[in-house]
């Protein structure tokens, strides 16, 4: 059925093309009739009329040597338009390559032809195309989640060790201060943290890169954490551990350095083993800070290609972060605990 | 060598220490015995300047050492660093051992030379090896102390103390948590330095330190020396303490 009202249009336009043709005298008045089939057919496509105005869309013929072929374009035009919206795409791809067939960089028609051949592939074969396509950037991006991590998990526990030292040192008012600091940064959110450092500091006078930002937030946050666990883990040694390591002479910072810190680290390893897995999660959060890392370009190619598998492969990735994170901090605890009698 | 003047301790209320005057002369072996809660460790602590005293002298030498007062009359300890000299000089051996988990029994010995007295890894490792040879524990040197015995680990802690060359060791109960086979093992260690001529104080409930080395044996109750003797005194059917005599039942 289609097939012939296609044949019979390509004659139509064939015909109409010789008459033209042959009828050289006649060419201003065959265009004004181009220019009336086209208003007449736009007519019967606003009113709804698809397969009419098809009809006429198609009687427009071919432009001749040095012819205006403007009429031409737009029948085709509106002609594959109304194909595509009925789902009819080689129709509509037909139509778009005779438009580039005389007019190769006409964009339009390039667009609509894209959009068909697009719709023609299955929804799931395009998804995975998407998947190969965006891997790239959800590796690179992913490249700066690590990077994140990588300074807090450095960061972090330096200055966790600090501060722990720092809360059970006799000093009151340095005690106090550190206690503050945990009490401020722990009971907080991350995310209300990171706003405060990125938007709330420039009207103080300080503006920092999203990037400056992000570390000192995640640095911030996480040495609080870090802090307490550490706290712990020294509180955990028996007191007989400083009591000998003084009975043989060494000062405080001795003990501490060389018996009660050494003690902690086995301990140390299953908690921030689990903290450092929160904070792969958590850099997710600096993604509201105009930082490109692995959610935030999920998150915008999602937006873009509403390709629902896109955030499965950022769940894969971050996936693969934890598990190499927990398979190194296992082999880690068993290395750090070869003193233990079990 | 070492005095202590009319020591005292309290913990709130409670008076641990109460008026206690000790002299230890060189080559001594002092042998204190007495109930649990008496306040024998918290003496023995006091000498080693890991408890603070209230009030009191310790002399060393003649001169009083270990503390100063302050404006208001009390007693206030010496910097850190004048006690840690004091304290390498002072060793102590702990009921339950403390050695230090993550090092190897020649590391714990070597560890307060290296770093208490700043020798060399050579010098420390020299010192230690022979330490446990006398100890009897060179076969454990690369051994952690969780794979050792209770009376090796006591041995290595007593190791650990002579590593740092005392003047004065003091004994903690040194075999109150050794199971009863293995209290011969260190009883046998610690009287091979007495015989050495060590300076010793050793708090204990095993008789046998008192019977075989100590020069004098006191007998400690509610924070106070309430008999003074040498081991013969102690023993004796003279013996006529009431209280030292009811506790020496109950050990005996």
């Amino acid at each position: 059925m289609e097939v012939a009202r296609y044949k019979l249009g390509v004659a139509l336009a064939t015909l109409s093309f010789l008459v033209l043709t042959l009828f050289a005298p006649c060419v201003i008045a065959a265009q004004a009739d181009r220019y009336e089939i086209l208003a007449e057919a736009t007519r019967l496509a606003n009113e709804g009329d698809f397969a009419g105005a098809l009809e006429l869309f198609h009687q427009v013929p071919a432009p001749g040597e040095n012819e205006d072929g403007g009429v031409f374009v737009r029948s085709r035009m509106e002609a594959a338009k109304i194909y595509f919206s009925m789902d009819r795409y080689p129709e509509s791809a037909r139509m778009c390559g005779e438009i580039l067939a005389i007019y190769p960089d006409n964009l339009e028609a390039q667009n609509l032809l894209r959009q068909v051949k697009a719709a023609q592939t299955p929804r799931w074969v395009r998804f995975l195309k998407d998947l190969k396509t965006y891997l790239p950037t959800l590796l690179k991006a992913s490249g700066m989640t690590l990077v994140l991590v990588v300074i807090t998990m450095i960061v972090s526990p330096v200055m966790g060790l600090f501060i722990a030292l720092g809360r059970i040192s006799r000093i009151r008012s340095l005690s106090s201060l550190f206690w503050c600091y945990i009490w401020i940064f722990r009971g907080t959110p991350l995310l209300l943290q990171l706003f405060f450092i990125y938007y709330g500091l420039p009207p103080m006078g300080l503006t920092l890169e999203p990037f400056t930002a992000a570390v000192l937030g995640l640095g911030l946050n996480y040495s609080a954490y870090l802090a307490e666990i550490i706290r712990g883990a020294i509180e955990s040694i028996d007191p007989g551990q400083m009591e000998a390591a003084k009975s043989i002479g060494m000062t405080y910072w001795q003990a501490m350095r060389k018996i009660i810190v050494p003690q902690t680290y086995k301990r140390l390893v299953p908690p921030v083993g689990n903290e450092f897995i929160a904070l792969i999660k958590d850099t997710a959060l600096v993604s509201t800070i105009a930082m490109v890392e692995l959610m935030r370009a999920a998150d915008q190619i999602f937006n873009a290609t509403f390709n629902i598998f896109i955030l499965v492969q950022a769940a894969i990735i971050y996936l693969v972060f934890t598990s190499i994170f927990t398979v190194s901090f296992k082999k880690l605890e068993d290395r750090l605990g070869v003193y233990e009698n079990r | 060598m070492i005095e202590l003047v009319d020591v005292v301790k309290r913990f709130g209320d409670f008076t641990a220490v109460d008026k206690v005057s000790l002299n230890i002369n060189k080559g001594e072996k002092i042998v204190i015995i007495g109930p649990s809660g008496s306040g024998k460790t918290t003496l023995l602590k006091m000498i080693n300047f890991l408890q603070k005293m209230d009030s009191g002298k310790i002399l060393m030498e003649g001169k009083e050492v270990g503390y100063h007062r302050d404006a208001k009359g009390r007693l206030v300890l010496e910097k850190q660093e004048v006690i840690c000299k004091l304290r390498s000089e002072i060793c102590m051996v702990f009921q339950h051992f403390y050695l230090f988990p993550h090092m190897t029994a020649l590391q714990n010995v070597m560890e307060g030379p290296m770093t208490v007295k700043k020798q060399s890894r050579e010098e420390a490792r020299e010192i230690a090896m022979d330490l446990l040879g006398k100890v009897g524990l060179l076969d454990k040197k690369d051994v952690y102390p969780a794979f050792l015995s209770g009376g090796q680990k006591q041995r290595v802690a007593i190791a650990r103390a002579l590593a740092m060359k005392p003047m004065l060791m003091l004994f903690d109960e040194p075999t109150s948590a050794l199971d009863p086979e293995l209290v011969g093992e260190v009883f046998n260690t610690i009287k091979a330095l007495a015989l050495e001529g060590m300076t010793m104080v050793i708090v204990t409930h095993q008789m046998g330190f008192a019977r075989e080395m100590a020069d004098r044996v006191i007998f400690m109750d509610n924070g106070r020396f309430i008999f003074e003797g040498d081991s013969q005194d102690v023993f004796s059917d003279r013996m006529d303490n009431p209280r030292v005599k009811a506790f020496l039942d109950k050990v005996l």
